[in-house]
């Protein structure tokens, strides 16, 4: 039941980022809808969870960019994994904690893509950084906060339930 | 603290299926990359149906923004007018829209009767899903005969070439990528090069004879030579010619001839010649060219 759950998060996700999101960008960058919801929903339930959304969040999303097939699948996978793990081990999730942690994964995201694209030199790499990287990496974390306020009652009562208190 | 309902071995089970995948991807990339592509078959077809619906909104939302700037600037111009002749002027403004896209294909038709390749008609209807790649999508995939490697032009020039397909629908990789390299010639010198993008989303005239006296302002169009594009479709122009010394090239920026970041419709070329007569007289008057001193 999940996974179809999961399945139809990404079939609305990847579309609108793809579609409708360059309302939205900010100097040319738009933030990776995909990476942030792998990383909420790894965060907030386990790492398990965050592996298949991001997996198929990834899938999607190669097949509609034009880099290497395998990019988006490692990326978000690895993503909302790492999120997980971060997530198992804190005591309490709070807006600034999830900030920081999607600045972070969002940066190792970036890391990847830009190993990827074999950077002439060191210009390249710092221009991108400027440019890219951090914009998204911000655009991200401002996302994830965002969305994460917006719905954090709902998460808060699945914690609950998940530890067995409702 | 986030505790999963999973159970320990299910969870185990998924990470080591996800190691092996990156195992795969590194040790047998091609492997793995076909294997993706095969899978991503299926998904494509369930995917078309939601990239579809929000690619109808993202045109309403686009239409009504362009109608409404345009209804700003009549308003402005027609603030002594009555009401009802404001009304005509609105009704008369999407007339217009409907004109300007008429004539849109219109061009887009005449390019595709004098042009010499075979061409197949596309909508853009969406940007690449991610930051790091000068990618569109467009609206025609397989079932339509499109192909990975097929050029894809505007009629004012080149646009990229087809990187990914699924059943109903393909990804564009722009001229202005980095990863993108075309064969193109210097009109006014003959000089070959390849064109390649830029992270500054411009492209590259690169490996220019050192000889070559190329300026600022000249033409560059393709060659012809890849086989992807036929010769002579516009790429851009020379904005900035950059020789250092000790360099065995010059290279030079390019300002492309389209406006990447407009784009609604394409033509997506099928085969580069129509036939092989084509092909024959465009293979002499190459080589008559070379024969020139």
């Amino acid at each position: 039941m999940k996974f179809f759950l999961y399945l139809l998060l990404a079939l609305v996700v990847v579309p609108f980022q793809t579609t409708l999101l360059h309302y939205f960008s900010i100097f040319g960058v738009r933030p990776d809808l995909g990476l942030v919801a792998a990383c909420l929903v790894g965060f907030l339930g386990g790492e398990l969870d965050g592996l298949i959304l991001g997996l198929l969040l990834g899938c999607f999303q190669d097949m509609l960019s034009a880099g290497d097939l395998w990019i988006n699948v490692v990326t978000k996978g690895g993503g909302g994994f790492l999120a997980g793990l971060a997530g198992r081990h804190m005591a309490h999730i709070t807006p600034a904690v999830l900030t920081a942690g999607l600045v972070i994964i969002s940066c190792l995201s970036s890391a990847v893509f830009l190993y990827s694209m074999n950077p002439a030199g060191i210009d390249e790499i710092w221009m991108s950084l400027r440019s890219t990287v951090l914009v998204q990496a911000g655009f991200d974390a401002l996302v994830g906060a965002g969305l994460y306020l917006l719905f954090r009652q709902r998460w808060s009562d699945d914690r609950m339930v998940t530890e067995g208190v409702l | 603290m986030a505790i999963s309902r999973s159970t320990y071995g299910t969870r185990r089970l998924a990470i080591v299926l996800f190691a092996c995948l990156l195992v795969a991807l590194f040790l047998l990339p091609s492997q793995s990359q076909r294997l993706l592509q095969y899978v991503g078959g299926p998904l494509g077809q369930i995917l078309s149906l939601p990239l579809a619906a929000f690619s109808s909104v993202d045109h309403g939302i686009s239409e009504t923004w362009n109608a409404y700037l345009a209804l700003q600037s009549v308003h402005e111009e027609n603030r002594q007018l009555h009401r009802d002749i404001e009304l005509l002027k609105g009704q008369n403004n999407q007339l217009r829209e409907s004109v300007a896209a008429t004539q849109r294909y219109e061009t887009l038709l005449n390019f595709k009767q004098q042009s010499p390749s075979q061409t197949l008609a596309a909508q853009v209807i969406g940007r690449d899903a991610t930051n790091w790649y000068g990618g569109m999508i467009l609206n025609k995939g397989e079932s339509d005969g499109v192909r990975v490697e097929m050029g894809v032009v505007t009629p004012a020039g080149v646009v990229g070439r087809i990187v990914k397909t699924n059943s109903t629908s393909s990804v564009v990789l722009l001229v202005t990528d980095p990863n993108n390299a075309i064969a193109g010639v210097v009109q006014r010198t003959r000089d070959e090069g390849i064109v390649e993008g830029t992270s500054h989303g411009r492209a590259r005239l690169k490996y220019i004879p050192l000889l070559s006296r190329v300026q600022a302002g000249d033409r560059v169009v393709t060659s012809g030579l890849t086989g992807i594009f036929p010769r002579g479709l516009a790429i851009g122009g020379l904005t900035q010619v950059e020789k250092s010394e000790g360099d065995l090239f010059q290279s030079a920026e390019i300002e492309p001839e389209v406006d990447l970041s407009k784009l609604d419709e394409v033509l997506i070329i099928t085969a580069p010649y129509e036939d092989a007569d084509s092909a024959q007289k465009l293979l002499q008057e190459i080589r008559g060219d070379r024969k020139k001193p």
